[in-house]
């Protein structure tokens, strides 16, 4: 999960739960304060009623009850009494009771208020029907669930909205430094802008050991180079030296086969440093790839070069490659020969006699691939993985290899985009697939 | 033919010198641009072997002069950089072939020799090897009028040992002629002697091929 999309599911979430709790709670609440507000209005209308009969007397208000009495409004929503009663204690308190009007049971809050005026006592209550206090309650219950459902919103898209922002310099070094990385030599340097300092001492970072790897890796190729190149011409000049030396005629037979010997160690020499030097100068992008490659008609034509030799060595070779003239590849012909010679060579090199090497040219979820299947050869787990490396060579004591074949072949794909990959299995043999984009 | 080799390594030079000059070829020898700027304006030659890497001149402005001087001449160029991009320029200044370092002698010698038929017209074009002819231009072998069949790696072989006629030819060079340094991760040249022994089985069914010695350990030599 990208880091915006778990950062906007985590505002929604906890916004979800804050609303939740709010509109749970949000009855009590209410509840709670519009009987606080209920009763505080009760006891206001005491004291103004009490403050009334201390004006006029308990007669006097009679009469002014007289020419406008209502004790109940139309609406039965609030009502008051004032009667004379036998009960013999001080009352002063609200409770919540059921009352008969006009046919009609109404839940009212009433304030009971007992006192004396002139040796009798009087009962006083004031009520206030429930129902309309419930109504008040459900009016600001709709109005805080809108308001809140709109703040919500509101928050949660200037959240969004800020996420992205915040986030936005972080998305593009992802996408230009972290996804650009494998192909160091384009890597763009270029900072990105931000003003947040996290992401600048990231963006640096990445910067820093991409330069550090790329001068490691240019360094090394340049050993590499500068070191093959160096050694061509003593190597020249040894073997001219040599090859002279066979045509001597003061040179006896023995000898002869000993230049000859020396002639083959400085051959190996030869091919160890040319070796070296091609996958430098591959790395080194120096090759082009401006030829159109027919990879069936190359595949036969290395196939071709290799025949006798598999001939001599008692090795069957089955070929089996789709009739697909339209199967060409932009990049460089010698080089893809190459690379199919040491790949079709290596088999060659460790099949057994008598064992069979399948080359085989298919499609495969619109991809071609070209496998050399060697029976009979079997490679382990931990070889696969090194086979590709330079000079590893599992080859048997008997036949010598300076194992840069394989690592030719590697460096060639991967100059191409070619995908090469081996499996091995005792039952199967070996398999070297070539999957071509 | 005249040769001039221009290369600052001497004792590399001197090597070319000794086996040119087995071939009777007439080598001289310049260790430095300018001496070699002086000698191809004084001088004409057949070929010029022209190391690229020299020390006091840029290889490939030496090429452009000697055309100029000498535009008669073959050019080959020599080069330890091996870069593609050198190759490519250097044909295009006109140089006849490029030989990469290191380089055996015979191949250099066979090159020259398939410059000369080329540019020169040489006027034998074919060579003798005992009672066979060998044509270069149309590439086939007879034994006094009949012709004698052979594969092109057969021919290459037979022609390359013929050029470098009685010179001592390891396997490894006849292997790195027919194949190439392509192969050299699975060089085996114990192949060659298939081939060898092919080609002599195909010659003797006209004529005696005593000429083509086998040298213990090394490889085969002409007796020519």
């Amino acid at each position: 999960m990208k880091l915006q999309a778990k950062l906007a599911l985590f505002s929604a979430i906890s916004k979800l739960i804050f609303v939740v709790i709010f509109l749970l709670s949000m009855p009590f609440v209410l509840e709670r304060i519009n009987l606080i507000n209920t009763d505080n209005d009760l006891i206001e209308k005491r004291e103004k009623f009490i403050d009334m009969i201390e004006d006029l007397g308990v007669d006097g208000l009679r009469q002014e009850q007289e020419r406008a009495f209502g004790s109940y409004n139309i609406l039965k929503e609030e009502y008051i009494s004032f009667e004379k009663t036998d009960i013999d204690e001080y009352w002063n308190f609200i409770e919540v009771t059921e009352r008969m009007l006009e046919g009609e049971v109404i839940s009212y809050r009433v304030l009971n208020y007992t006192f004396y005026v002139d040796g009798q006592m009087y009962l006083l209550e004031i009520g206030k029907s429930l129902s309309s206090i419930r109504q008040t309650e459900r009016n600001i219950q709709w109005l805080a669930m809108i308001l809140m459902s709109f703040f919500v919103a509101l928050t949660m898209i200037l959240d969004l909205s800020y996420v992205r922002y915040l986030l936005n310099p972080f998305q593009r070094i992802v996408e230009k430094k972290l996804k650009q990385a494998p192909d160091s030599e384009n890597f763009n340097y270029e900072l990105t802008d931000t003003s947040t300092e996290d992401f600048r001492l990231l963006d640096l970072t990445i910067n820093d050991m991409m330069y550090r790897m790329q001068s490691v890796l240019r360094k090394e190729r340049e050993i590499t180079s500068n070191v093959s190149h160096e050694l061509l011409t003593p190597v020249s000049i040894l073997q001219g030296k040599l090859e002279n030396l066979l045509n001597d005629p003061k040179i006896s037979g023995e000898n002869m086969e000993k230049i000859t010997e020396a002639l083959k160690t400085l051959g190996r020499l030869k091919s160890i440093v040319n070796s070296l030097l091609l996958i430098a100068r591959i790395e080194n992008d120096q090759y082009l790839k401006h030829d159109e490659v027919h990879i069936t008609e190359l595949t036969k034509e290395v196939a071709g070069e290799l025949q006798e030799q598999f001939e001599a060595a008692g090795i069957i070779v089955e070929m089996s490659l789709e009739n697909d003239a339209c199967f060409v590849l932009g990049g460089n012909k010698s080089l893809i020969f190459t690379m199919l010679l040491n790949i079709i060579g290596n088999a060659l090199k460790h099949t057994p006699k008598g064992e069979k090497v399948k080359i085989t040219l298919r499609t495969e979820q619109n991809k071609r691939v070209l496998s050399i299947h060697n029976t009979g050869v079997f490679i382990k787990e931990q070889e696969i993985r090194e086979i590709f490396e330079r000079f590893k060579s599992f080859a048997s004591e008997s036949k010598q290899g300076h194992g840069l074949g394989l690592a030719i072949a590697k460096s060639i794909a991967d100059f191409h985009g070619i995908g090469l990959l081996v499996k091995s299995s005792i039952e199967e043999g070996t398999i070297f697939e070539l999957t071509f984009l | 033919m005249n040769v001039l080799i221009i290369e600052d390594e001497k004792s590399l030079a001197e090597e070319v010198v000794i086996y040119l000059s087995s071939a009777h070829y007439l080598c001289e020898t310049a260790f430095t641009g300018r001496e070699a700027s002086e000698k191809i304006s004084v001088n004409l030659y057949d070929f010029v072997l022209l190391d690229l890497g020299l020390p006091d001149y840029e290889g490939l402005d030496l090429l452009k002069e000697a055309k100029k001087q000498n535009h008669e001449a073959a050019f080959i160029i020599i080069t330890a950089r091996g870069a593609l991009e050198d190759k490519i320029k250097g044909l295009d200044l006109g140089a006849d072939d490029y030989l990469p370092k290191p380089f055996a002698l015979p191949e250099l010698l066979s090159r020259m020799n398939a410059i000369a038929r080329r540019k020169f017209g040489v006027s034998t074009n074919t060579l003798s090897a005992g009672r066979f002819q060998i044509d270069m231009f149309a590439r086939t072998v007879s034994c006094e009028g009949q012709a004698v069949s052979l594969t092109k790696k057969e021919f290459d072989l037979l022609l390359y040992l013929a050029i470098n006629k009685n010179k001592v030819m390891t396997r490894m060079q006849l292997y790195e002629h027919i194949w190439g340094n392509e192969l050299d991760d699975n060089y085996d040249s114990n192949f060659i002697d298939v081939h060898m022994k092919n080609l002599r089985k195909k010659l003797s069914q006209h004529a005696a091929v005593d000429w083509l010695e086998t040298v213990r350990g090394v490889g085969y030599r002409t007796n020519l």
